[in-house]
């Protein structure tokens, strides 16, 4: 084998040689030039990783090293360790790395749509109730302040609506939850859950009923939704999503922020979809249990949809209940367990 | 006596950077650190980061000989793993109690000059060239005194003392750098630094008025004009009055040509959905590298090497988060 070409550093200084280096049977890997004349038993020599094509290094034990660009003869050389040579094989082939383009879309998207939430789910459950409580404790002062105005019901009414939820929810779990009646106006027939154990209820949607056993089943999806911890999940995936991908890609400073965003608000549906079903099935089984026909349930979605696409003027932002059909279908065609 | 006129006579010609690294090797290299870091979670991405800087150090020949980068991975995950927690802890601590999540950022701007001393170190001291490494000896008060001019002093001035700060900045970084045992040394003054902030304000108003007189249509890439201009005029006035012994630097980027780039660049990224990032990589550092010119009288041989110590990457990745590069 002829010799390999390298540059010497001493390490002492920047002074650099030219030399080559040479196996010998009895000294070891000889390295000769430019007033360089030194040998050493191959083990104690150590070779850098190979990466791509890029300038290789052999480091001497006595801190000085060489250069070269000769992959190949070093690879000759040394033994890499396996792990070295399988990384240094898959990034050698175009065929390999686009294997790793779909690997990493794929894995990418089951972190996100299902390790985060299954994740997220265990870690809001295993937090204490009062952690929930605090997150946006504000909400309602803010709704009150730029979207709700005091409900009309008479006082009566309200009691009666109250009574009701207190009797729904009244269990090992269930205290703490409260009724909050509002006048919609812009948000129309609503209902939701705040993290506070509040369910805020229109004007609007109880003048839509037709019984209470309707407004029953509606209180109960949002009961679903505080018992299955949904706003501290959400919470919990949002941050776990832009916390995933800013790590896992943390080398690519400049995509991150822009990348880290963009999957979040693209997920955002499908999640609140997910958990639409969940506080469904919840609010079909207690009806299951109290004997009311899903039906009703059906019923007040049905009207729901009706009137928010008749009221072509409410806004969007606030309605977070997609494929509302489907929904109905499901409601109907739900069996008790 | 023929050496020694002719020393005198002619100065000695420059020498560019060369930046040997190709897109097709390097894509493959960034796919395979991307789909390790993503099916590991994350926890292989401090080995990617090392792979993808030892590709471009190695790929980096200064006079035919390359740079190296020695960070160790081990050092850079511990480090990652923190910032890391801090970050986690705060994203939590904001949605549930806003007064702890104040007092968690207190806690770390006040740990910063220590964080960004430590990322500054660890960076210099892991490159070398010619088997000597860089080092950086700037302290944590060196470190303190200019974040207290970035955050104190530039609002409380309405911005006027930014130019200032910018310079001080940079003035720390150079003056604390070293090259085994010789310091780089930083000439420009503050007047230049401001002389510089006129230029692109002045820039600033036609890039104003260009966005208007072309209906918003110009808006972005009259802006990327605008950063490749801020970014040459800054970069030119760094590397100009830098130097390391008797070495003295040149950068010869130009705003055409840094706008150019950047522009097909944002195009190809744009249109792959980010699968031609790494060749934008690829050609930006080519671009950059090979117009940064050195120049010396008596060679680039004998520097001496300096006695060092370890460091460990605590602060390395909050420091690359605020910027703190050798700026290439």
């Amino acid at each position: 084998m002829s010799g390999i070409q390298a540059l010497y550093f001493d390490g002492k200084s920047s002074d650099r040689r030219s030399v080559v280096l040479e196996l010998d049977p009895r000294r070891g890997l000889c390295v000769r030039g430019d007033g360089v004349d030194a040998a050493w038993p191959l083990p104690d020599v150590r070779a850098s990783e190979r990466i791509g094509n890029s300038r290789r290094r052999l480091y001497f034990p006595d801190g000085s090293q060489c250069e070269t660009a000769d992959n190949d003869a070093v690879d000759a050389l040394f033994d890499a360790p396996p792990a070295a040579r399988l990384l240094h094989r898959w990034e050698s082939r175009l065929g390999y790395a686009l294997a790793a383009v779909a690997i990493t879309m794929a894995a990418a998207w089951a972190a996100v749509v299902w390790g985060i939430p299954a994740l997220a789910k265990q870690v809001a459950f295993a937090l204490p109730v009062a952690t929930e409580k605090l997150i946006g404790r504000d909400a309602l002062a803010a709704l009150d302040k730029y979207v709700l105005t005091p409900s009309q019901l008479p006082p009566e009414r309200q009691d009666a609506l109250r009574k009701l939820l207190a009797r729904m929810s009244a269990g090992p779990d269930g205290d703490g939850y409260r009724l909050e009646l509002r006048r919609g106006g812009r948000v129309g027939a609503n209902a939701l859950a705040l993290p506070a154990g509040i369910i805020v209820m229109t004007d609007e949607l109880v003048e839509l009923s037709k019984d209470d056993r309707e407004l029953e089943a509606v209180l109960a999806h949002e009961i679903g939704h505080l018992r299955q911890r949904h706003i501290l999940r959400h919470v919990l995936e949002d941050s776990g999503t832009a916390l995933l991908i800013a790590f896992s890609l943390g080398d690519l400073t400049s995509a991150t922020t822009l990348a880290a965003a963009a999957p979040t608000v693209l997920l955002q549906a499908k999640f609140s979809r997910d958990f639409e079903r969940e506080a469904d099935d919840y609010a079909l089984d207690y009806m299951a249990r109290r004997g009311i026909p899903p039906e009703k349930f059906a019923a007040i979605l049905q009207r729901m949809e009706e009137k928010r696409q008749g009221d072509k003027d409410i806004p969007d932002f606030l309605s977070s209940h997609p494929a509302t059909r489907e929904r109905i279908e499901r409601a109907r065609e739900h069996r008790a367990p | 006596m023929e050496g020694a006129k002719s020393a005198v006579s002619q100065p000695a010609a420059a020498v560019a950077l060369r930046f040997t690294g190709r897109a097709g090797e390097y894509f493959r290299i960034w796919i395979v650190n991307v789909c390790l870091s993503v099916i590991t979670l994350g926890i292989y991405s401090p080995w990617a980061k090392v792979r993808r800087k030892r590709y471009f150090y190695g790929n980096t020949l200064l006079d035919d000989a390359a740079f190296e980068y020695l960070g160790n991975p081990v050092a850079i995950l511990k480090g990652r793993i923190i910032v890391f927690v801090i970050f986690a802890a705060y994203a939590l601590l904001k949605e549930i109690h806003f007064l702890t999540a104040i007092a968690a950022v207190i806690g770390v701007a006040a740990a910063m000059p220590w964080i960004i001393q430590r990322a500054l170190q660890f960076n210099a001291r892991n490159s070398t060239h010619r088997n000597v490494r860089f080092g950086f000896k700037g302290t944590k008060t060196d470190v303190f005194g200019v974040l207290l001019l970035g955050g104190l002093l530039v609002p409380a001035t309405l911005g006027m003392a930014y130019p200032f700060y910018l310079s001080a900045k940079r003035r720390m970084f150079v003056d604390n750098s070293s090259y085994g045992a010789t310091r780089f040394r930083f000439s420009a003054t503050a007047g230049n630094y401001y002389f510089a902030a006129l230029k692109l304000s002045l820039a600033f108003a036609g890039f104003l008025a260009g966005s208007i007189v072309t209906l918003g249509i110009g808006l972005l890439p009259l802006y990327l004009l605008l950063r490749a201009y801020a970014e040459v005029l800054f970069a030119r006035l760094a590397w100009r009055n830098t130097m390391l012994g008797d070495v003295c630097f040149d950068c010869g980027w130009t705003t055409g040509g840094l706008f150019g780039l950047y522009f097909v660049n944002s195009l190809g990224v744009l249109f792959t959905l980010g699968l031609l990032l790494p060749w934008a990589e690829i050609r930006t550092a080519r671009y950059k590298l090979e117009r940064i010119t050195l120049q010396s009288d008596s060679g680039l041989g004998g520097f001496l090497a300096a006695a060092q110590e370890e460091v460990g990457a605590v602060g390395d990745e909050a420091g690359e988060l605020l910027g703190f590069d050798f700026g290439l």
